[in-house]
């Protein structure tokens, strides 16, 4: 296992979303054989086998250490790496896959808002029908967890890996614990989410396997893979400010705005690195401070010599 | 002197069969779905779990009780009937292998009731006496709780509550309208109305709103509950009520002390537990003529385990810095209807860990 191997979704929107960030950061994944592939490379990066999996199967993996790192979401490590701490580590939040973990009961349940109206009705409903209320679910230890903490015993767990919003419409089940984004499939089902119903919010993540297998190789190059992310998203947050000025800048005034000066202060044009939310603050700053132009451009990328996440990875790894 | 374990096994299979126990067997390989029905997602996520060809969910077995009482209902209805087992059950622990070796007890069937608590124990102490073990015996009675509850006449939903999470936790709250609170007025107006009018004007209401049944609850359970809400809102036990239960809770001693503890309360309350203290009296009356030693006896109010399984005598041997018991079990007279007998049926058993008694390596 030398090379380092990369989960990536196999389909839908993760995929997307994992694709274009991947590609925004100069190292486009791509799949040799189309996209009936499983495997693929990474442009630009030797040592690296990508391997595209669902989002549950890259949650396995990395818990078992047969990949490295991956993209995945929290509900699924939350769901299915029961000591997480110790096998993985989050990397990075993604800025997608955004979603939440639910309870949510049939809308034409009026006397039901919270967790504790759920318990009521659980106990009620056993001893009406002699039997137990069914929540149909993916998330078997999310939901035993959620429901053991408020208090509701008097129910069951139906297993359901797809379209678990139609059950209770179906008849097997009575309530479900899903996922949601928009909340829209739930509306159309005709279920709602109670007030305290939100297990998790969720969001896909890079994450890495303490457990796999580290050689020299995989390390090198998940080095190199943080280094070119983290490039991208400088250069992504940061605009670069040139102008004159007669004196150097002062310190205060770059920290005031979380600026800084990347090639320190050696010529008369003065370079500025600074949040892109700041410029016209710090534009408006120099001018008082005496320049008479100030220019502002994006970066593609601000690549530096620090790499604080294999930092953490390192550390984590050994 | 620590047994080895198959020792162990033969000298509890003596033992048992000198006490009239008949040794049997059930098969490993068990149907889930009884074990889940009863004891829902805690026993569910302790189970070793396959589903055969035809898609039925099995496990291997995690006790014998419920396949004991199984067998007993489909083979041996209409007499009294001793079984003994012995043999590997299997669960999820975090704390130790998931497969160890149990011996059970059921006694199904015997009216003497007493005198069936009182044998059970008695072989409970020949068993620890036999493999060697030197516990504390701690009694707890779930009849006195109930007979406390309902003398009290405490409100139905605070008496579940106590019945699922036990004396220790008594929720001395009123009862709050919960998800319903915003329907304030309504459960106001319903207080006191005609339960059959609020019920069909509430069904009809929903119908209205063209909410129809979806996910096994009927317009008329949801009416139910709001009937329910505004009948029990705002009412929780009264102080008198938490005092008493407060006091009742921290009674223990000897069987005799207890016993007498209890009366005294009872009288003191003006509460009717006669008929509950008097098995109580007869079964340590029992005790004591087979000759039980009464000294190594803890009785205890509080201790009750699991009240809505079990309902009367409970035991349990614990000690050597263990939180777990070496021997337990109980009387619970509702499982075999539970489990589709015709009727309530007489049942006092108990399990015995032989891994929680010393073995020679």
């Amino acid at each position: 296992m030398s090379k380092l191997i990369i989960g990536v979704p196999s389909k839908g929107r993760l995929q997307e979303n994992t694709f274009g960030f991947f590609s925004r950061a100069g190292m486009s994944l791509v799949r040799a054989r189309g996209d009936r592939d499983y495997r693929g490379v990474v442009e630009g990066i030797d040592d690296i086998e990508v391997a595209f999996l669902s989002a549950s199967e890259i949650a396995g993996e990395l818990a078992r250490g047969s990949i490295h790192m991956g993209v995945t979401g929290e509900d699924l490590l939350a769901e299915g790496v029961p000591d997480r701490e110790q096998k993985i580590v989050m990397l990075a939040p993604l800025g997608f896959g955004f979603a939440n973990v639910v309870v949510a009961v049939p809308e034409a349940w009026i006397d039901v808002r919270t967790m504790a109206d759920v318990e009521e009705v659980a106990a009620a409903f056993h001893a009406r029908h002699h039997r137990r209320m069914r929540v149909a679910t993916k998330y078997i230890n999310l939901t035993r967890r959620y429901f053991s903490t408020h208090g509701v015993s008097d129910y069951r767990i139906v297993e359901s890996h797809g379209a678990t919003e139609g059950a209770p419409a179906a008849g097997t089940a009575e309530l479900v614990v899903d996922i949601t984004t928009t909340g829209a499939t739930l509306a159309a089902n005709g279920l709602k989410v109670i007030d305290d119903g939100t297990i998790l919010k969720s969001e896909a993540n890079l994450v890495a396997s303490t457990v796999a297998d580290w050689s020299a190789e995989a390390r090198e190059a998940a080095r190199q893979v943080f280094f070119r992310i983290a490039g991208e998203e400088n250069g992504r947050k940061l605009r670069e400010i040139r102008t004159q000025l007669a004196a150097p800048v002062e310190q205060a005034t770059l920290d005031q705005f979380g600026a800084s000066l990347p090639f320190g202060t050696g010529s008369r044009v003065t370079i500025i690195h600074c949040p892109a939310r700041n410029v016209g603050a710090l534009a408006d700053a120099l001018t008082r401070a005496g320049a008479q132009a100030v220019t502002v451009s994006a970066l593609a990328y601000v690549f530096r010599s620090e790499n604080p996440v294999f930092d953490r990875l390192s550390a984590r790894i050994g | 002197m620590p047994l080895s374990r198959n020792r162990q096994e033969t000298e509890l299979a003596a033992l048992f069969a000198r006490h009239g126990y008949v040794p049997s067997d059930v098969p490993i390989l068990q149907p889930a779905e009884a074990f889940v029905e009863l004891s829902g997602e805690d026993i569910r996520r302790r189970l070793f779990l396959v589903t055969d060809e035809a898609g039925e969910e099995m496990c291997l077995r995690p006790e014998f009780t419920i396949p004991a009482a199984q067998a007993y209902i489909a083979k041996g209805l209409g007499r009294p009937l001793d079984l003994a087992f012995i043999g590997p059950v299997f669960r999820q622990r975090a704390d130790g292998p998931g497969e160890f070796v149990q011996a059970s007890l059921e006694s199904f069937g015997r009216a003497d009731i007493a005198a069936a608590d009182a044998d059970l124990l008695a072989i409970a102490m020949e068993t620890e006496a036999a493999l060697g073990g030197s516990f504390t015996i701690r009694i707890g009675d779930v009849g006195l709780t109930s007979a406390l509850i309902s003398a009290l006449k405490i409100p139905p939903s605070i008496a579940r509550k106590i019945r699922q999470n036990g004396l220790h936790r008594t929720e001395a709250k009123p009862a709050t309208a919960n998800g319903l609170s915003s329907y304030q007025g309504v459960l106001a107006a319903l207080q006191g109305a005609d339960p059959a009018e609020a019920r069909a004007f509430v069904k009809d209401l929903l119908s209205i709103a063209g909410l129809k049944a979806v996910g096994g609850r009927t317009p008329a359970e949801i009416a139910d509950r709001f009937l329910e809400k505004a009948r029990d809102t705002g009412v929780g036990l009264n102080d008198e009520q938490a005092g008493i239960i407060d006091q009742f809770r921290t009674i223990s001693g000897t069987l005799q002390g207890v016993a007498r503890e209890v009366q005294d309360l009872a009288r003191a309350a003006s509460l009717d537990l006669s008929a509950a203290i008097a098995r109580f009296e007869d079964r340590a009356a029992l005790f004591d003529k087979k000759g039980l030693d009464a000294k190594r006896m803890t009785a205890s109010t509080a201790f009750a385990r699991n009240l809505d399984y079990y309902t009367g005598f409970v035991f349990e041997f614990v000690g050597n810095g263990m939180d777990k018991p070496a021997i337990a079990g109980g009387r619970y007279d509702g499982l075999l209807r539970r489990l589709g007998a015709p009727q309530d049926i007489p049942a006092v058993g108990c399990a015995i860990w032989l891994e929680r008694f010393g073995s020679a390596a």
